[in-house]
């Protein structure tokens, strides 16, 4: 890595992700995806303490489609990732980040800034953070940054 | 029962990232303890956690020589961590098997409230059951 590594408030992305309810089908998780162009889906608790859940591209890629289900039988509770997988620590070097995933096996994490939600980091904002941070080292040195 | 219920107190151990597993292992016995915090290097850095059983599934289970094995190599870096207190401990324990750990620090917001291990979550479980037995009754 280079000189100033990257931290966890460099990569996160702050948006909402939409919902869907625990009893709707893999098949509507799919075409809510596809709607939204977002990759995971927030699955709301049922009363206080109940948990959050998450469902991504990657439990729906794994646990329906490679196991040969049918997409509209199988529901999203039963495949979904529960409870959440969070980070607290916005100054969190990238590298613990990636190692936290690597960890839990989940490809999106919430990030929560002292208690309060501040978004989302997936494994898709860890690459696009490294290639940022390339191509800005690439340019101060005055090369141009080819992309392959 | 909700993880407010079961944090109990912060108290803990730290050792530094530089620690040999036999310094850890004479911090846990002299502490009486089954877990370690294993303090940052910089701001940017994650704290890390060892516990006994990493010790001894680890380089004990190995053979390895205690006072060369850097602790580092068995720890679990960066931590669990919960913020919700309202949690049931039902998700508290689903949690600990998803992530294959026995201990989670709570948050509070920014406050550190402490360590919540398998033993509380069990203990927790135990006297739900006698409260319904009682009831019973």
């Amino acid at each position: 890595m280079n000189a100033k590594s990257l931290i966890l408030k460099d990569v996160v992305k702050t948006f909402e992700l939409p919902t869907i309810q625990r009893d709707a089908t893999v098949a509507a998780a799919i075409r809510m995806m596809m709607e939204n162009n977002r990759w995971s889906l927030l699955v709301p608790r049922r009363n206080k303490t109940d948990a959050y859940g998450i469902v991504t591209k990657k439990d729906l890629i794994t646990k329906v489609v490679a196991e040969g289900k049918d997409p509209a039988r199988v529901k999203v509770k039963d495949v979904m990732s529960k409870p959440l997988v969070i980070l607290t620590n916005l100054s969190l070097d990238l590298r613990w980040v990636a190692k936290a995933m690597a960890n839990s096996e989940v490809s999106t994490i919430v990030v929560f800034d002292k208690g309060d939600f501040y978004g989302y980091v997936t494994e898709g904002c860890i690459l696009e953070g490294m290639y940022n941070a390339l191509r800005r080292a690439k340019l101060e040195q005055g090369v141009d940054f080819v992309s392959c | 029962m909700e993880l407010r219920d079961i944090v109990s107190d912060s108290r803990h151990v730290t050792i530094k990232s530089s620690a040999t597993v036999s310094d850890a292992l004479v911090a846990m016995i002299e502490n009486k303890t089954d877990f370690l915090l294993i303090d940052r290097d910089e701001p940017n850095d994650a704290h890390g956690i060892v516990t006994r059983w990493d010790l001894v599934e680890g380089p004990i289970a190995r053979g390895l020589d205690l006072a060369t094995t850097s602790v580092m190599e068995y720890a679990r870096k960066p931590l669990v961590v919960m913020n919700n207190l309202d949690l049931d401990i039902r998700w508290v324990a689903k949690k600990m098997a998803n992530e294959g750990v026995s201990k989670i620090a709570v948050f509070d917001g920014e406050n550190f409230l402490g360590f919540i291990s398998d033993v509380d979550v069990l203990k927790a479980a135990a006297s739900k059951v006698r409260k319904t037995k009682g009831t019973k009754k």
